[in-house]
């Protein structure tokens, strides 16, 4: 229990002497530039924004399915239960991350290839390469984290490749 | 263990997640054998094939596990089955159990520092994964992982950043 609060107030310390030293040979400019992050909060902000893109096409995509009339009912089904995975991966990675409020991440607007004027067929094909290159990016950024988030994220992006057969088969079936 | 230095350098952690991921594919493939006589048609075809790829994997651990310098976990002559299986809809669902565990053990790999071993099994998870959701026909958010361990993630962030 008292690793945390000791470790943060270390990570605190040092975050206020690097820009007190730096400051003495640089100029005032530097002071209170927070240090960069570390590979695993970058390897987690970056699963975190690559998930709430997905959500964002997913949502785009449904809208776009459910607009299309009663005979896409399947697949809005279907594109919302791969959705609620999405939530849950989401859940997951934001839980692994502390940050300062003040650096929350800004929404994440829709891509522009899911709200450009295209078929519904040509926005499956275009989700599911957005999920085949999130699911090999996190394979490759696992490498990278301390081993309990390496799990999280090589089951998320195995989640992720398990979406693929589901939307090739949506897309066939236009 | 023998005494013998490993041939190549994986930690005894690393060697005793692949000896976990060992024993889980040679279960599966016992299962396998199971799964594909209640099948016929397609069905039977793909049990044939993930038969083949667990025998395949099997014997690549074998191998890694020796080359490290390590005895291999010897397979048990028989093993219980989760299920009893009379038909071929609790074939499928075998099939999904035994991938289950094998994603399970898979998982141990991921958590190792060495990084060959974690690829590997991050590899085999997805791969695993993918047999799980063609056997059940549905998805699940978190292959390998088990609701009590996705639970306790919230308690202890993996990073925490000074405010």
């Amino acid at each position: 229990m008292a690793a945390g609060p000791t470790r943060r107030a270390m990570l605190a310390a040092s975050a206020a002497a690097v820009p007190l030293l730096v400051s003495a040979c640089r100029g005032i400019q530097v002071l209170g530039t927070p240090p960069p992050p570390g590979r695993d909060v970058r390897a987690l902000q970056s699963a975190i924004s690559g998930e709430r893109a997905l959500i964002s096409s997913y949502h785009s995509a449904i809208a776009q399915a459910t607009a299309a009339g009663s005979g896409d009912r399947a697949t809005v089904a279907s594109l919302s239960r791969l959705l609620a995975e999405h939530h849950q991966h989401l859940a997951q990675l934001t839980a692994r991350l502390v940050e300062p409020s003040r650096s929350a991440a800004p929404p994440v607007k829709p891509t522009p290839s899911a709200s450009a004027p295209a078929g519904l067929g040509a926005v499956i094909a275009s989700l599911a390469a957005a999920e085949q290159a999130a699911s090999a990016r996190l394979a490759s950024q696992l490498l990278a984290v301390p081993p309990s988030l390496a799990q999280l994220m090589a089951s998320i992006s195995a989640s992720e490749a398990t979406h693929l057969p589901v939307l090739h088969s949506l897309g066939k079936s236009r | 263990m023998t005494r013998q230095q490993p041939a190549a350098t994986v930690s005894a952690t690393a060697i005793t997640a692949l000896q976990t991921a060992l024993a889980a594919e040679q279960a599966a493939c016992y299962g396998y054998g199971v799964v594909g006589a209640y099948l016929s048609g397609p069905d039977a075809s793909r049990a044939h094939v993930d038969w083949v790829a667990h025998q395949v994997a099997r014997d690549r651990l074998t191998a890694t596990i020796s080359g490290a310098g390590a005895d291999p976990v010897p397979a048990a002559v028989a093993y219980k089955l989760p299920i009893p299986v009379r038909s071929a809809a609790a074939a499928r669902s075998l099939a999904v159990i035994l991938e289950d565990r094998v994603a399970q053990a898979y998982m141990s790999l991921v958590g190792v520092t060495d990084l060959e071993v974690r690829a590997l099994g991050a590899v085999k998870l997805r791969e695993t994964a993918l047999r799980a959701a063609a056997w059940s026909h549905t998805t699940v958010a978190f292959p390998g992982l088990t609701s009590s361990s996705l639970d306790g993630a919230g308690s202890k962030p993996a990073i925490s950043e000074p405010g």
